[in-house]
């Protein structure tokens, strides 16, 4: 039967799929029925497919918090730099919402100086600002998003819009969004994973929560320092013989219990026991980059027990190398409203040469075939700019938030190398060409991943929720 | 993947197997249409309705449906479902993608409904007015069914649908269970082992009523019941968004507490919240109730746009009060109609201007720094303090007042001050003095300059002595300046002469006589000195201040010029024969000398000397706007000694007040001149179109019925008998809480996209009975908790498990992982630690270090409590939105960013790891100990007997004794052979844990028992 079945001999039609993939309760209800054992339903991180053939089957997403200087790295702009210190043109000031700027501003282009050049890199030729010198490197592997729009200025907000399509709090994150669809490989690890240097972005915790969708989904934050997750290690005087000695105790009184009631939910709860014991060691396994070797630390810049972006980079390679589906790594200190040309170069150098090894070591390894990266920020910043820091004090310049067009590159997960998507104006003020909105820019995430934007939904409140809410085209031209 | 195929396979299978089997309309009953059209709108129309027909197919209307589809396939054959194209579509995969495409498959029952509709004929009515969906109809109350069984009128209602699926209730459960569930139920606590003993040696017909209202008195009660509220108020402690600075709103977290314990009937309770501000008299606690919307999250963050934040928080406003009283989705109206609800965008925005009339809450502080700000109300003091801060404020008042007359009577001389200074600005009023004599106690050379100075050079002694006389011009002297200047002769330029680097000087004092004719010399006093720069700890006040060991240097500023102005304390009169004697005398040691010094007298008034940059520029200015000529008239006003002395008293007294500044908290009130609301396009703060009135959506009935027609009217028409939601969403609400799962599955959305009622007539008996009895909680709670359907056993049998497997029917007891707050306060209550204070600002418990950190300014620190506040129960934790409170979040807390009308309930290893690990939990693992020793008997067994009674409420059978006694051994022999342990688990002991036992070993040891006593299924559960 099974194998004279009409779609096994296609087996990605969509339609298979989506029931697969259990998406609100479908694939729930499917499996009971068949099996009178709800293993997939039982457990909501059971790897599942998406709607058609992935080319992903992992993220690592990572989000410079603050929004770094896009024009500085990514979108050269001679005129700018020809033209700075003019007034900007009213269109750029009249009528729009500024975070801070309040007077006309001036233009400000790159710095003329070799530190600030930009270079034609790899085959393609993109222009990629010598800030970066690691990551011209892998030009060939990334493609520049250059017209990326979002709808949000402030911080927080733009946060929010970017990782839940939403501008203000109450949905569930991308991460969330993609391990509802699609579950994780690794039962001994969470699906979502988070790793964080500097301070907790505006947006909180709401940045990898589930919003309305289960709580498993929610990302669960590895820390560099004390415990990677919270609770893991066992308190004070409890070695790990005791602590197997309770675990044992706790789940053969609850095998007596699930005996008397027969709550399925008691045999779920024994599972999680004997998960969380395997959690105290596959996560300091996991977190423990001393068995690496010196040639990879060499290439990161990474120090075992340091807390760094290197070693949250080396980290996500682990991470998808065990099969976790979505790494979120968040680096703060990128919003320069004031000294942009100090402060660019500095947090460049923190995160250049990890990224760029990231990109190579997965390469390496053959897993960025099927692992997407992705280098983003909530928004762009000024091509004018900005004087005063935040209680009006005058500053060396820097740039204000911009969410006309700023920069995101993507690298691996089926996304063509070596290539630039989208052209802004000479000013680098707005998309000339092929402008990507958030929207767009999930739906692409999504697809990579083979998943249906429009299909990998969640009923709440009596509607179908979706990432991508009611909006998002896959942007094609940047796939492989 | 293969076992999906198969699974898939399989169920295609299944599926034709459910359409095939051989159906005649004998057989089966009709199915009416009215099941289809639930159905059909839950899951088709979406995209199938009359403005959006996804492939051309419309079945919401009669003619459509039965009529083709573009492939020319007749959509529903009546008789033949398997010639229908809409089975096909819902299920075989041939036909296409199985819809519906954007949601889950349907369920095979769902497809049989439809195929069952078909084949019985496909009844439609002709006249079909589309029905109105059952929520939006009035509460009926319907009889109670007579069953003949025992029990209430819920068991009645229950019982009919178990005897239509031949089912029976379970057993009761035995009577310390049931005590268990109930007292969780009602106050969320454990019973204590005394009311167990008494409730199980209490055999009288009332026992359980007895019970239930003992709890339903106990101030618990509102601590247990105020949590779900919460949620749906989205109650925290601070702002949201970046920093996530804290505010303070505990007051309202207090009087839903209080207001639950007091039984307050539910329609006021909901009138108080939504508009407690607007009432004739509002009572503070009126008022204080109103911080249900004041609760909305707020972004302060610097680019912050207030009015959009303002409207941002309206809609939240709106679509909160939609989900918490109406049970309706009204968010998706904000920016177009609402696709399945009769909810349309003027709908929206009429209930949008009853909200619209309060004021900004956010507020520009300084350049681009915003401020949390909005109305706050004080909270009443004690009397003693009420009475001080009065006083305080009256004498204030009166020193105010004080101050105001001495202010207009000061700016009379207002003008010609600013004449006078206008007139000869500063640097025309210093007159340099040419010294008539200069000697020194050393060797020094003495040289007077062209411009006054004096120059000395030569040998450098050790310390120096210097004495000037100058004549002084005629006029009114009110201060000499002494500058020390450099000059290419001194080491280094000077002005110092002791070091060619460093070349410092230490002067430690100045002293002046007046020298008139032959009369003997007059002292001339200084009353304050200052300077160009002093170096640190040789202020230039050491100049005057008579002590020989201070004095004035000018470190690191070598090679400068340097200044330093004394103010005489009397003005001196000079006639133009009189001179001054000025000594400077320098003994520091190793030549720290001055090596060029120039003095100079000052002719005008002494504040000119003093007058800041800005000021000599604004009295220099030929036209000043208001602005500066206010500033100006401050400065002036700031210079009379009088009006500083009563400043000073003012701030004194204020200092004193904000010791008894009463607590303060958010509160709504309404503007007096209401907001123009429009409908905004696309949801929009930009895009305002037509004005609207606040009005009610159509589908409630007359849009113009509120009265008055504003927040109030709303709120009245919400808790009025006429809204058919309220009852019903909330008596939902509450059996959720009390059975685990509504009656109504989707407690947020009553709408035709929620599930239908699986005991409708139920819900309305319940909603019917709450609205009758005076809206009273605690009387319904009492109904349902003594009926019989509670009481039952939990235990499911296999053939319950499969023919009912998520107890729908109730054919047997709840059984159910307790809540976030429950589970910790439950684990407290049975390690003897919990605190029963109520109320207050909210308290920070253990957690681990380094969780609040967000971006911005004014970061709150988490500092742990070292009382009895860090045993207090969890809806007392602080809640802050960015980093909640990690245990809770473990068990499903929400964030509270916004309206919560059901928590999700899941199973996971990081709720064992915190049950297990977290330190907090640790603790309440001493405290279980320590009450295990204290048993009675102290033996082992029955110390593991009282534990695990504390936990369960039940004796342990054999095998679970064993189990423990296991572990206990497991324990001794591992604490004997690493006694370095004990000292370790002693560590969990935080400051001012309260309990104790002198054996430290043997609390070791039973540690590892209470720890697993704490982390068992059934402690956690409610069942």
């Amino acid at each position: 039967m099974n194998a004279l079945h009409p779609f096994m001999n296609n087996p990605l039609t969509r339609r298979y799929l989506l029931q697969q993939s259990g998406y609100g309760l479908g694939a729930v209800a499917l499996s009971e029925l068949l099996s009178g054992e709800s293993n997939a339903a039982d457990n909501p991180l059971a790897p599942r497919l998406g709607t058609h053939r992935p080319a992903a089957k992992h993220v690592i997403y990572i989000h410079l918090v603050g929004a770094p200087s896009h024009l500085d790295l990514f979108d050269y702009k001679p005129e700018l730099q020809k033209r700075s210190g003019e007034l900007c043109p009213d269109e750029f000031f009249e009528g729009k919402q500024l975070a801070f700027i309040r007077k006309q501003p001036t233009l400000m282009g790159t710095p003329n100086e070799d530190k600030f050049a930009f270079q034609r890199c790899g085959q393609s030729g993109m222009e990629i600002s010598n800030l970066l010198p690691h990551l011209q490197g892998v030009a060939d592997d990334i493609t520049v998003l250059k017209t990326v729009t979002t709808e949000q200025f402030n911080h927080a907000p733009a946060q929010l819009f970017l990782l839940s399509g939403f501008g203000r709090f109450g949905r569930p994150s991308i991460g969330s969004w993609v391990t509802y669809g699609l579950g994780s490989e690794n039962q001994n690890l969470p699906g979502f994973v988070v790793l964080i240097t500097g301070q907790v972005l505006g947006a909180g915790g709401s940045a990898w929560g589930s919003g309305f969708l289960p709580t498993v989904y929610q990302g669960v934050e590895f820390r560099s320092k004390g415990d990677p997750v919270l609770y893991l290690s066992n308190p004070p005087g409890v070695p790990s013989t005791s602590r197997s000695n309770i675990i044992d105790a706790v789940n053969q009184l609850n095998q007596v219990q699930l005996a008397d009631v027969a709550d399925p939910e008691i045999e779920t709860r024994i599972r999680q026991y004997e998960m969380a014991y395997r959690m105290q060691t596959s996560v300091p396994e996991l977190m423990d980059l001393s068995g690496e070797t010196e040639a990879t630390h060499q290439m990161y810049g990474t120090e075992p027990g340091k807390e760094s972006f290197a070693n949250n980079c080396l980290l996500a390679r682990r991470l998808v190398e065990r099969g976790v589906r979505f790494v979120q790594l968040f680096d703060e200190g990128w919003d320069m409203h004031g000294n942009v040309f100090n402060g660019l170069p500095r947090k460049c150098k923190q995160v250049d040469q990890p990224i760029a090894a990231l990109i190579k070591d997965l390469k390496q390894r053959g897993l960025l075939d099927d692992t997407l990266v992705v280098w983003s920020s909530e928004f762009g910043r000024t091509p004018m700019a900005q004087g005063q820091n935040g209680t009006g004090k005058k500053t060396a310049a820097g740039r204000d938030h911009h969410k006309e067009a700023f920069s995101m590159w993507m690298a691996g997960g089926g996304i063509r190398g070596g290539h630039v998507h989208g052209e802004t104006d000479e000013l680098g003020y707005g998309p000339v060409t092929n402008p990507v909105t958030v929207h767009d820019l999930n739906a692409t995430i999504l697809h990579q991943l083979g998943v249906d934007h429009e299909r990998l939904t969640f009923r709440y409140q009596g509607r179908q929720f979706r990432l991508t809410d009611i909006f998002g085209n896959v942007v094609k031209d940047i796939l492989a | 993947m293969s076992r999906f195929f198969t699974a898939i396979a399989l169920a295609t299978c299944l599926f034709w197997l459910l359409l095939n089997a051989p159906v005649s309309a004998g057989e089966k009953d009709v199915v009416e249409y009215r099941h289809v059209e639930t159905l059909l709108r839950r899951h088709c129309y979406r995209c199938h309705n009359d403005s959006k027909q996804e492939g051309g197919l419309n079945l919401t209307r009669r003619q459509a449906v039965f009529g083709q589809a573009d492939s020319l396939e007749s959509i529903v054959v009546p008789g033949k479902p398997k010639a229908s194209l809409l089975i096909a579509r819902v299920s075989d995969h041939d036909y296409g993608d199985i819809m519906p495409l954007d949601a889950a498959a349907l369920k095979p029952q769902q497809i049989q409904t439809l195929s069952d509709w078909i084949a019985t004929g496909a009844t439609w009515p002709e006249s079909a007015e589309p029905a109105i969906h059952w929520a939006y109809q009035p509460v009926s109350h319907p009889n109670v069914p007579a069953i003949g069984s025992s029990g209430n009128a819920i068991d009645a209602f229950i019982q009919q649908k178990l005897t239509k699926a031949n089912l029976q209730p379970s057993s009761q459960l035995p009577p310390a269970l049931w005590l268990r569930r109930v007292s969780l139920a009602l106050t969320g606590l454990p019973p204590t082992l005394e009311e167990l003993d008494q409730f199980e040696n209490d055999s009288s017909a009332e026992a359980r009523e007895r019970a239930v209202d003992r709890l339903l008195s106990s101030p618990r009660f509102g601590e247990r019941w105020a949590v779900p509220w919460l949620d749906l108020a989205r109650y925290a402690d601070s702002n949201g968004f970046q920093a996530d600075q804290l505010r303070d709103s505990w007051a309202f977290r207090d009087w839903v507490i209080k207001s639950m314990n007091a039984d307050q009937p539910f329609d006021q309770f909901v009138i108080e919240q939504l508009a407690g501000d607007m009432l004739p008299e509002a009572t503070v606690e009126q008022k204080i109730a109103t911080g249900f919307h004041r609760t909305v999250t707020c972004n302060v963050e610097a680019g912050v746009h207030p009015e959009q934040n303002r409207v941002n928080q309206v809609f939240d406003r709106v679509n909160t009060t939609g989900t918490a009283f109406l049970g309706t989705t009204l968010e998706c109206a904000q920016c177009h109609d609402h696709k399945y609800d009769p909810i349309d965008q003027e709908d929206y925005y009429r209930l949008f201007a009853c909200f619209n009339n309060t004021p900004l809450e956010v507020k520009n502080t300084a350049g681009v720094t915003w401020d949390f700000y909005g109305p706050a109300m004080d909270l009443p003091l004690p009397a003693e303090k009420e009475r001080t801060r009065r006083q305080l404020q009256r004498q204030i008042a009166a020193i105010e007042q004080e101050r105001d007359e001495l202010k207009q009577k000061q700016l009379a001389g207002y003008q010609s001050w600013l004449d006078s200074l206008a007139a000869a600005p500063e640097e025309s009023l210093w007159q340099p003095l040419i010294p008539e004599h200069v000697s020194t106690e050393g060797q020094e050379q003495i040289r007077v300059l062209d411009d006054g100075s004096v120059l000395l050079t030569g040998p450098v002694p050790d310390k120096a002595f210097y004495t000037a006389l100058l004549p002084l011009p005629a006029g009114t002297i009110t201060a000499i300046k002494l500058e020390t200047l450099t000059h290419d002769e001194l080491p280094g330029r000077g002005p110092g002469r002791g070091d060619p680097v460093r070349n410092n000087f230490v002067l430690h004092d100045v002293q002046a006589t007046q020298r008139f004719g032959n009369e003997p010399d007059q002292p001339v006093p200084f009353l304050r000195a200052f300077a160009d720069f002093s170096q640190s700890r040789w202020d230039v006040s050491g100049l005057i201040d008579n002590d020989p060991k201070s004095g004035w240097a000018i470190a690191p500023q070598f090679s400068q010029d340097h200044w330093a102005v004394l103010v005489l304390s009397q003005p001196l009169q000079s006639n133009g024969s009189t001179s001054l004697q000025v000594t400077l005398d320098q003994h520091f040691g190793s030549g720290r000398n001055i090596g060029r010094f120039r003095l100079s007298a000052f002719l005008g008034s002494p504040e000119q000397l003093e007058l800041p940059e800005e000021i000599r520029q604004l009295v220099q200015m030929k036209d000043r706007n208001k602005k500066q000529e206010d500033e100006l008239r401050e400065f002036y006003l700031s210079q009379d000694s009088g009006l500083a002395r009563l400043d000073k008293r003012i701030r004194q007294l204020e200092k004193q007040l904000k010791a008894v500044q009463p607590d303060t908290t958010l509160v709504m009130i309404e503007m007096d001149e209401p907001r123009e609301t429009h409908i905004l396009e696309r949801g929009e703060y930009l895009h305002p179109a037509e004005p609207v009135e606040p009005g009610l959506p159509k589908i409630f009935g007359d849009p113009d019925a509120l009265d008055p027609p504003n927040r109030l009217g709303l709120a009245r028409w919400i808790a009025s008998e006429q809204n058919p939601l309220l009852a019903r969403v909330t008596v939902n609400r509450w059996w959720t809480e009390l059975f685990g799962q509504g009656l109504v599955k989707t407690l947020e959305d009553f709408g035709t996209q929620g599930e239908p009622p699986t005991h409708p007539e139920l819900l309305d008996w319940l909603a019917a009975e709450l609205m009758e009895n005076g809206w009273s909680r605690k009387q319904l709670l009492k109904t349902i908790v003594l009926s019989n359907v509670f009481g039952q056993s939990a235990a499911a049998t296999p053939e319950l498990l499969k023919r009912d497997p998520a107890n729908e029917l109730f054919a047997r007891g709840p059984r159910f992982r307790m809540k976030a707050e429950m589970v910790r306060d439950n684990a407290l209550a049975i390690s003897g630690l919990l605190s029963d204070k109520m109320h207050g600002p909210p308290v920070m418990p253990y957690q681990p270090e380094g969780l609040w950190r967000s971006i911005g300014r004014n970061q709150p620190k988490w500092k742990m409590e070292t009382d009895e506040d860090r045993f207090r129960r969890g809806i007392y934790i602080i809640w802050k939105r960015d980093a909640p409170y990690p245990s809770l979040m473990n068990f499903d807390a929400p964030d509270r960013t916004a309206c919560v009308a059901q928590r999700p309930r899941t199973n996971t290893p990081l709720q064992a790891l915190t049950l297990l690990n977290d330190p907090a939990f640790g603790e309440m693992s001493l405290g279980l100990a320590v009450r295990m020793l204290q048993a009675d008997g102290s033996s082992d067994e029955a110390r593991l007997r009282e534990g695990f009674r504390l936990c369960t409420s039940r004796e342990p059978v054999e095998r679970e004794l064993q189990v423990l006694r296991r572990l206990l051994t497991q324990e001794r022999q591992l604490v004997a052979s690493q006694p370095e342990l004990i000292k370790q688990r002693m560590s969990l002991k935080q400051p001012g844990f309260p309990l104790n036992w002198d054996n430290d070993r043997e609390l070791a040891i039973w540690f590892a028992i209470a720890n697993a006593l704490l982390n068992l299924d059934e402690t956690m559960t409610q069942g």
